[in-house]
């Protein structure tokens, strides 16, 4: 399709997209070293107390139809290369969300010498989940207050 | 037989390869042994059938000493021995075991990758735990290794999945839709048949030990509590026991109880984790859900109890700091019984529906002789017919006041780990109603000095998914000297890939999660 700032009907298409994108982001999950509590509270959101596909949010399996990249944990270093890879095979617009302190700081896992950081000094984030884990609903929150922010763009 | 026997049992068999023997500890017996003497030491246990290798520790007695040591530890109910073999620090080589012990294998990688020890004779040297781009000779567990050293090195591309004749090798993982943690796995397939399997460790391996080494008793709490947030709490319980027996203090019985009743929580709700993954591989969603959607009722419990879904925070050194109030009491009892009845009807499904069963009967089975050879743990033995269980071989905490029955089954194939683990429920429900109706009055906790008195010492649990194992060691500072962490998903992996050649492809995933693997557990 093309993106001529001029071409007519280019901001009907590009609200279009935005309308279809906000309605049901595809998310894909990646764990990067994480103790697997933020993981299962993902898991937790998809499952019928939670249902975060009532917000059209589904998870996939391959990062090429992944809207938004999930990351748990702090970057461990034989899985840094692969979270960068698994960023790029993404299609653009992408957004990330990084869930949990670990993610956010390193949490617990600061200093550890197979750790490299925390995910923003790898990947450009969009939203921060803080807690060790947090709840559903706050995972749940940051989801929706992500699209919210998508919407005005 | 008695502790005290199995010791001497144990010391009579190893007496001619034995340097000297110690009893730290009533049940335990450390003998020491020359590396020229290790196989025919592990082989005169083993031909004896005494216990089995329960984990291999590795520790560096410092840079003065110049000597790093290598404990083969073997269990056979309480009894613990120890083979010690002495290395100099550097060029250290030991032989390797794995003709006799196949589950060996994996931990003499991690001793050669942390330790710098080589190991001769080892099928497999490959790097396991620590990253590809990791340099050469740099060994992160002695203690004077120095984080600057370890920069990155320039590592060829890997390989991507290739081909020779028709054989085709099928990598999965680190990112796959089947894995919810990352690892990664390759398969070669003859068609549709598994001939051979490997895995690669590391991507969650974070270095727990070492960082233990640099923080004190208490802020190693809540550090091991986050080695695995599937069962955090049961971490917790295997520090708190080895360091409070290291610091000689008797932990209150009203403490005790709560942290098996909290253990017991722990696992149901871990036991109804797995199966809903595990029906999510089979391609049963409805169960995935409905499990999940039960599971909320004892994270609910969870939190109203600790305030916290995941890692509650239960264990402090010395007790608990969380108390079960009667109101607490009436909202467990009122959820295990909900629990209890919809376990039993997922009991029924597993048991009789027929598309069910034509994915997990018969697949993957697994005999008494396969499961002891391999020397898998927890409920992946006892669904083959092994009672291995340290609640119920070695009774620990609470353990000895309110005991516990282990479930078997015989078939040792999917359905019979399915039947295993929810037999497992209602085992669990039964114990915490128990637990609930005697709970000890009294204090919560006792007092742990800050420096913990120099020492040795071996706890062992029962984790949802098996034995877990805790190694360790004090030199009277306000830090642990060491913490061997050895977890069950790292015992149990040998039998499962060796299981899987033979198998379909498609049964594959179905296999790997029917041993409820935890990749942050095994990793650390
Ligand atoms: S934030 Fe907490 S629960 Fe999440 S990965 Fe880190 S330690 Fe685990």
């Amino acid at each position: 399709m093309t993106t001529d700032p001029n071409y007519p009907w280019q901001t009907v298409f590009d609200k279009l997209k935005t309308w279809a994108r906000v309605n049901s982001p595809w998310a894909i999950h990646f764990n990067s070293g994480s103790c697997n509590g933020c993981d299962i509270e993902i898991l937790a959101t998809l499952t019928p107390r939670y249902d975060i596909e009532r917000f059209g949010v589904k998870l996939q399996g391959s990062p090429r139809h992944a809207d938004v990249l999930i990351c748990t944990g702090p970057v461990t270093r034989q899985a840094r290369e692969r979270l960068l890879r698994t960023y790029e095979q993404m299609p653009e617009p992408k957004f990330v969300v990084a869930v949990g302190s670990c993610a956010i700081s390193g949490g617990v896992f600061q200093g550890c010498y197979n750790v490299v950081g925390h995910i923003d000094e790898v990947l450009p984030v969009n939203a921060y989940i803080p807690g060790c884990p947090p709840r559903p609903e706050a995972i749940i929150d940051g989801v929706v207050k992500l699209l919210e922010s998508i919407k005005g763009k | 037989m008695t502790t005290e026997s199995l010791l001497q049992q144990a010391e009579s068999l190893l007496a001619t390869m034995s340097r000297g023997s110690t009893r730290p500890e009533t049940n335990r017996l450390d003998v020491v042994i020359e590396s020229s003497g290790l196989v025919p030491a592990v082989s005169a246990l083993k031909n004896a059938r005494w216990g089995y290798l329960t984990a291999l520790t590795g520790l560096d007695l410092g840079v003065e000493a110049g000597v790093v040591e290598a404990l083969y530890h073997f269990c056979s109910d309480a009894a613990v021995t120890t083979l010690r073999v002495r290395l100099p620090r550097i060029g250290g080589s030991v032989p390797s075991i794995y003709q006799l012990i196949p589950a060996v294998g994996f931990y003499e990688r991690e001793l050669a990758e942390m330790y710098g020890v080589t190991v001769t004779g080892m099928p497999d040297d490959s790097r396991l735990f620590l990253p590809d781009d990791w340099p050469v000779g740099v060994y992160p567990l002695l203690k004077d290794f120095d984080p600057q050293s370890a920069q990155p090195v320039k590592v060829p591309p890997p390989p991507r999945g290739s081909s020779t004749g028709e054989r085709f090798i099928i990598p999965i993982g680190p990112q796959h839709p089947a894995l919810k943690e990352p690892g990664h796995f390759e398969f070669t397939v003859d068609g549709e048949i598994v001939t051979a399997a490997r895995m690669r460790l590391g991507y969650v391996h974070r270095g727990i030990e070492k960082a233990v080494e640099q923080r004190n008793w208490i802020q190693s709490l809540y550090l091991l509590e986050r080695v695995c947030g599937i069962c955090s709490h049961t971490h917790s319980v295997a520090y708190c026991l080895g360091v409070e027996q290291l610091a000689q203090v008797e932990v209150p019985p009203r403490a005790q109880a709560i942290r098996e009743l909290i253990a017991g929580l722990e696992r149901i709700h871990s036991h109804l984790l797995w199966l809903g993954v595990a029906a999510h591989e089979a391609g049963f969603d409805t169960l995935f859900m409905y499990s999940w959607r039960d599971r909320e009722t004892v994270m609910d419990l969870l939190e109203t109890v600790s305030g916290n879904r995941v890692n509650y925070s239960a264990n402090i050194l010395g007790g608990v700091k969380i108390d079960i109030t009667a109101e607490f009491a009436e909202a467990i009892r009122r959820g295990i019984d909900y629990l209890e009845e919809r376990s039993r009807h997922y009991l029924d499904i597993v048991t009789t529906d027929t598309m069910f069963l034509q994915r997990t009967r018969g697949i993957g089975a697994m005999t008494r002789e396969q499961a002891e050879h391999f020397g898998v743990l927890g409920p992946l033995a006892r669904a083959s017919g092994i009672l291995r269980d340290v609640r119920v071989e070695a009774p620990y905490g609470a353990y000895t006041r309110f005991p516990i029955s282990a479930v078997t089954a015989q078939a040792g194939d999917l359905e019979a780990r399915f039947v295993v683990r929810l037999k497992e429920l209602f085992v669990t429900c039964n114990a915490i109603r128990t637990i609930l109706d005697n709970l000890p009055p009294g204090e919560l906790a006792v007092k742990v000095p800050r420096r913990i008195p120099a020492g040795e010492t071996i706890s062992r649990v029962e984790a949802p998914r098996g034995e877990l194992f805790y190694f360790i060691r004090s030199t009277g500072g306000d830090k642990p000297d060491r913490v061997k962490v050895r977890t069950p998903s790292l015992c149990n992996w040998t039998s499962v890939l060796h299981q899987a050649i033979g198998c379909q492809l498609a049964d594959v995933p179905l296999l790997l999660a029917g041993m409820d693997p935890c990749f942050s557990c095994n990793d650390r």
